[in-house]
């Protein structure tokens, strides 16, 4: 009895099934490493750093309302260093630059960068087979953590990687981004073929962002959101930029082109149901940005519950 | 509307430039319809506008080379 179910048991478990195996794979991270490898080849491809260098910005105004100064910062998915270039040399010294685009990586020369620069090409979703635990100051992310596969798992090595009381500061694409092309793809795709398929990532929510940093173990917590909004002459303008920035779909499964008649359904979609007066027509960014940091002693903490001395009552 | 219409290259870059341009009359019927039904799009509600603005990217596909 016992034999037949140990057998049982081996082989039901001998097949490796690739969705219960280990963190859902979403994205076909060595397709996205060829896009951006490939984009960052191409020669108009600083003209598309618009939404990068506005995000790397606002992380800047949120890194510098940070009161401390950092030997090394580690800059994970760091793309050609949009956010690194901004470091000033009185707030951090050294940026230690990872990506696991090699061509993006070493895009643009150690001259255009204040700080003393390293490049490390590796993937990201292994943080720990790159950096020990316990040896950071700070990590910081700027639109990268939305191709990662393994979000949870990728936010626990980040802390882990982090020494105590070491920050962690992100900007990931989420929530709206990209409704407008999302919507006008299915609709045109729904009424042309009668289906729909995925053309652009599932996107990550803002609540599940605060759930996932508290889960991965940061105290602290600041989560915000923002937007970015652009103006395209048409639908065809934005979705060349968004392959000149590495930003095409690389979502896992058998992918089928769009075809002619439905993109070109989409490209009369988009206007009527999202168009501006002026002709052009919109895409929203929206960008979720999260500030967490490694528990340690020194920290401040909340008191215990039952001590408060004052009724809430009087403050209000 | 021709002066718009220049000789560019690639297939694709030339269908975006018709289906926004050349046939935009057309490409605008399209997207009124299914502004009106989109909360419940269903295969080829819409038809007969998009036969008219195919017929009119194909025209203007084959006539500027």
């Amino acid at each position: 009895m016992l034999r037949s179910l140990a057998r049982f048991a081996a082989v039901s478990s001998a097949p490796p099934n690739p969705n219960t195996l280990g963190p859902f794979q979403v994205f076909d991270r060595n397709v996205k490493r060829i896009q951006r490898d490939r984009a960052a080849l191409r020669e108009g491809s600083r003209t598309v750093d618009y939404v990068r260098e506005e995000v790397a910005d606002r992380m800047m105004e949120r890194f510098m309302d940070i009161k401390r100064t950092f030997g090394t910062v580690l800059d994970l998915g760091s793309g050609s260093g949009h956010f690194t270039k901004l470091l000033e040399p009185e707030r951090a010294k050294k940026s230690v630059m990872i990506d696991s685009s090699e061509k993006a990586l070493h895009r643009d020369p150690d001259s255009e960068f204040e700080v003393q620069v390293e490049r490390i090409c590796a993937d990201e979703e292994n943080l720990l087979q790159i950096v020990e635990p316990n040896s950071q100051e700070a990590i910081v992310s700027c639109l990268s953590l939305h191709w990662v596969n393994d979000l949870p798992g990728t936010l626990v090595q980040i802390r882990e990687a982090l020494k105590p009381d070491g920050l962690f500061l992100g900007a990931m694409f989420g929530g709206d981004t990209l409704f407008e092309l999302r919507t006008a793809l299915q609709l045109a795709e729904l009424e042309r073929e009668g289906g729909i398929a995925p053309h652009i990532s599932p996107m990550t929510q803002t609540r599940d962002i605060s759930n996932l940093m508290g889960r991965a173990g940061f105290s602290l917590l600041t989560v915000d959101v923002d937007e970015v909004k652009v103006a395209y002459p048409d639908m065809w303008a934005l979705m060349d930029d968004l392959g000149a920035m590495g930003e095409g779909n690389a979502i896992l499964g058998p992918r089928r082109a769009l075809r002619r008649d439905t993109l070109a359904a989409a490209s009369a979609i988009y206007p009527v149901l999202h168009g501006q007066e002026d002709g052009s027509v919109p895409a929203t960014f929206q960008i979720i940005y999260m500030i967490g940091w490694k528990p340690a002693p020194t920290q401040p903490q909340p008191l215990e519950r039952g001590t408060g001395k004052v009724p809430l009552g009087d403050v209000l | 509307m021709s002066s718009t219409v220049t000789a560019t290259k690639t297939p694709l870059a030339r269908l975006a430039l018709h289906s926004t341009a050349t046939c935009s009359v057309q490409a605008t019927a399209y997207g009124k319809c299914i502004l009106a039904t989109y909360t419940d799009v269903t295969k080829d509600v819409c038809k007969e506008e998009f036969a008219r603005f195919s017929v009119c990217l194909r025209e203007a596909m084959r006539r500027k080379q």
